[in-house]
């Protein structure tokens, strides 16, 4: 992830990575982007489920990806398997309400990096980014 | 446990090494030992010869001494040259095998050689001498022939050159034997000091062999302590323990915990998922084999695979061993054990989590009890207090008398019966009133209490032992109805902050005795009445208008049978008399029903009317019915007019509901209203008209000042 994506913003050498927000709740979208407090996460889009997300990751090749589960049209789950397949480098944090471990297990085994469950805080959320990061 | 190993390999390379180096060494002792005492041996035996060689020129001298002697007196010379030859043969053929070995190689035989080969020519004439030394004459006797004049000169020749020579001839092999006798001592002496380093490099070898025999014991007993505390720990332990390998198959040590928790001991070479197979569902056991896979990839981190472990709380179905099923619940906990290339194991603890589940389980349903028990209170805080201990005290005496009733002795079946039918009249009247008080918890225990005795009423054959359970729920209610008597007390000392209050609800708790049922005012019967009967209507989803009047002047010595008819009654046109909004619509009916409540005084008596602008009674419905219910025959039910068919519902265990409900279906209470009303010296009439109303008069007479009707 760290080589070959990042670009100077702003004449600033600190790499920055490409963010992308797939949920279907737009509150959920706008709250995650509005609580990640990184300075070199620029976010590039959102899509509302898995087969928008793909279309987009396509546009705009993110690095970092937040994806929900439960999805209209395209699940968090094959959409992982989707993304990991057109970018193996790409990290996922699954952010989701399913409790179901067997969800996690799945989404993990299909190439998701992290689990963040659903309601979470600020705190949560930018630790699970940083650790994603990382 | 890695320093250790690589202490012991240390060890282990010097131990090779030193042994290696002792063994050379010793090696070299022996060879350099081997070739010094060949040499030696050759040079003793060079020693030997020179030794022997030096007597010789002497010899060889005293025997030309002895010839000449002999050839003087013309004696006989063949013995003495014989013994010459010898000596000289001998001589030479020694000298010259000293003059080829190694070892003499020294100027003094050199010089030896140089003097015998002077010394040879000389003898040489003498030593082939074979003609006739002597002639006889008879005239000079024996003299010197020609041959042997020329002989006896040669023998002089030799024996003055041997005179000259052979002092420095033996001379020189003395000198010879002298220097091989020096170089013999100092191959000894070489000998001697080789041997010491060869004894001194075996006592240092047996000084290493000791040494590290003995660090080698004193390594091998504090690991085969370190076994025997890793075995006793692995003993001893409450989780189970045990290492999967990269094939996802536990290794050959585990902790014994783990026999208890599967009831086996195969796991050695067991895959993770031969060991969950037959314990868990086919979707748990693919979601935990998925999870183990995950573990020894390289993208998930610690913390984050303990936050999504599908095995945190497993829940488990075992043998318990008496031919049942136990359900256990077990916490697997997965530790990756790095190597130098990245996971080499994975640890597995196993925990049985099962009484700390249960416990949790057990403070849930505390909490969920605790949760009812404050439902409890905020509905009892709008029952008036004394309305409630009135229903305390009536409910108690009648479980006392319930109890009464399990307490008679019966024998026959008809019997048990019998006191099954009693018990069914008491309940239902408790439940009735905890219902028009709201009271749902103890109108849920009751109705559950019915059920019992229903399940009891089933049974083809009665006996004592199926009342033991009733007794024991019975206690569970009676506890439950001090537990809101309590409650009450500490509501009315909370509503009114007076410790006389709460004084007067103490003493009025007469705590399961059986006490008779005090007469209470029914001021407060309106508006229990008013609350039950929004109660009904939402739970049976009808809708009616409950109006009530008159009640107020009920003696009190009726209050409590006024009290239980009206709940009845109600009960009753709640379910069956009042319909659904609906089909009072169909029927152009008012939406909302009607039921009224009246009491008056008549004359010297009382009357109490109660009617509803319900479906009324159907005389064929109420027949079928009890044809269903076995309680008359067909012919009975052909022969039977309107009268005695409305005559039905005063009957025992007759119900037109088929379905059992908080609030009909039982077949106990328009028996008991009649029954009560009797017991008073009353009487009840039913009047009805189909599709429009059911009204009941009961007629009391004139009141008497303390009333003990219904006990």
């Amino acid at each position: 992830m760290r080589n070959g994506n990042a670009k100077a913003i702003n004449g600033n050498a600190k790499r920055c990575f490409k963010l992308m927000i797939v949920d279907d709740s737009n509150l959920m979208r706008r709250r995650i982007e509005r609580s990640q407090q990184f300075e070199d996460l620029q976010l590039v889009g959102t899509a509302g489920n898995g087969l928008e997300a793909l279309e987009l990751f396509k546009k705009t090749d993110p690095d970092v990806v937040t994806m929900d589960i439960t999805m209209p049209r395209m699940d968090g789950i094959e959409c992982i398997g989707q993304l990991v397949a057109l970018k193996p480098a790409v990290r996922i944090l699954v952010i989701s309400a399913l409790a179901d471990k067997a969800t996690a297990v799945e989404a993990m085994e299909r190439g998701a990096n992290g689990f963040l469950e659903k309601p979470f805080t600020d705190r949560q959320l930018n630790e699970a980014i940083a650790e994603l990061m990382r | 446990m890695t320093l250790a190993g690589t202490e012991r390999r240390r060890r282990q390379l010097i131990t090779a090494g030193l042994g290696t180096a002792l063994t050379l060494v010793m090696g070299t002792v022996l060879i350099m030992g081997f070739r010094l005492a060949t040499h030696m041996r050759a040079n003793i035996g060079a020693l030997q010869t020179a030794s022997t060689l030096q007597i010789y020129p002497q010899e060889i001298s005293h025997q030309l001494n002895s010839l000449r002697d002999r050839l003087e007196v013309r004696a006989y010379s063949g013995q003495a040259l014989a013994d010459l030859q010898a000596t000289v043969k001998r001589f030479d053929q020694m000298l010259n095998e000293l003059g080829v070995s190694a070892e003499a190689d020294s100027p003094q035989l050199h010089r030896a050689l140089q003097l015998w080969h002077q010394y040879a020519p000389v003898l040489d004439p003498v030593l082939s001498f074979n003609a006739q030394p002597y002639v006889d004459s008879d005239t000079a006797g024996s003299s010197l022939s020609r041959e042997g004049r020329q002989y006896y000169a040669e023998v002089k020749r030799a024996q003055l050159f041997a005179s000259d020579s052979a002092g420095a001839l033996q001379g020189q092999l003395a000198a010879l034997a002298a220097t091989l006798q020096r170089t013999c001592s100092d191959a000894a002496a070489r000998l001697r000091m080789l041997l010491l380093a060869g004894v001194l490099a075996a006592l240092a070898l047996a000084g290493a062999a000791g040494y590290f025999r003995l660090t080698r014991s004193s390594h091998e007993r504090a690991a085969r302590e370190a076994q025997e505390q890793t075995r006793d720990i692995l003993k001893t332990v409450h989780e189970g323990f045990f290492l999967l390998d990269a094939d996802y198959r536990i290794g050959s040590v585990w902790s014994e915990a783990l026999t208890r928790m599967f009831g086996r001991q195969d796991f050695a070479g067991l895959s993770f998922e031969e060991l969950l197979k037959d314990l868990v569902a086919p979707a748990t056991l693919a979601t935990a084999t998925k999870y183990i896979k995950l573990l020894w990839g390289d993208r998930a981190h610690e913390n984050l695979m303990k936050s999504i472990n599908p095995l945190g709380q497993l829940e488990i179905v075992m043998d318990n061993g008496h031919g049942g099923k136990e359900t256990r619940y077990l916490e697997f906990d997965f530790h990756r054990v790095m190597g130098p290339e990245g996971v080499k194991h994975v640890l597995c603890a196993v925990g049985d989590i099962t009484s700390s589940v249960r416990l949790a389980h057990e403070l849930r349903e505390s909490q969920e009890n605790a949760n009812a028990q404050v439902d409890m209170m905020l509905s009892m805080l709008h029952v008036e207090p004394l309305q409630l201990m009135a229903f305390l005290d009536s409910a108690e005496t009648s479980l006392n008398l319930v109890n009464g009733i399990l307490r008679e002795p019966a024998r026959s079946d008809a019997e048990f019966r019998k006191k099954l039918g009693g018990l069914f009249r008491e309940l239902h009247g408790i439940k009735g009133e905890a219902s028009a008080l709201n009271l749902k918890s103890v109108a849920s225990r009751v109705h559950a209490l019915e059920d019992m005795v229903a399940d009891c009423k089933r049974k083809p054959e009665l006996s004592g032992s199926d009342f033991l359970p009733l007794v024991l729920r019975l206690d569970d209610l009676l506890a439950h109805l001090r537990s809101v008597r309590e409650m009450g007390a500490r509501l009315t000392t909370l509503k009114e902050s007076g410790p006389a209050a709460a004084a007067s609800v103490a003493a009025a708790a007469p705590h399961g005795s059986a006490a008779p049922r005090q007469p209470r005012p029914v001021e407060d019967l309106s508006s229990a009445l008013q609350s039950m009967a929004e109660r009904l209507a939402e739970d049976h989803a009808k809708r009616f208008r409950l109006t009530v009047s008159g009640l107020s002047e009920v003696p009190p010595s009726y209050a409590a049978t006024i009290k239980d008819c009206v709940i009845q009654m109600l009960r009753n046109a709640a379910v069956h008399g009042i319909e659904p909004p609906e089909v009072r619509r169909a029927h152009t009916k008012h939406d909302v029903g009607a039921v009224s409540v009246h009491f008056r005084k008549v004359g010297e008596g009382y009357e109490l009317v109660f009617e509803d602008d319900g479906a009324g009674i159907a005389t064929e419905a109420l027949k079928a019915a009890a044809l269903r219910q076995q309680l008359i025959s067909e012919e009975e039910a052909r022969s039977m007019d309107t009268r005695a068919a409305m005559a039905l519902i005063f009957r025992p265990g007759f119900s037109t509901q088929d379905d059992v409900s908080m609030d009909a279906g039982r077949g106990v209470g328009m028996d008991v209203v009649a029954r009560s009303v009797y017991a008073l010296g009353g009487r009840i009439g039913v009047s009805t008209h189909p599709g429009r109303f059911t009204r009941f008069k009961i007629l009391l007479p004139a009141a008497q000042a303390v009333s003990s009707a219904v006990a």
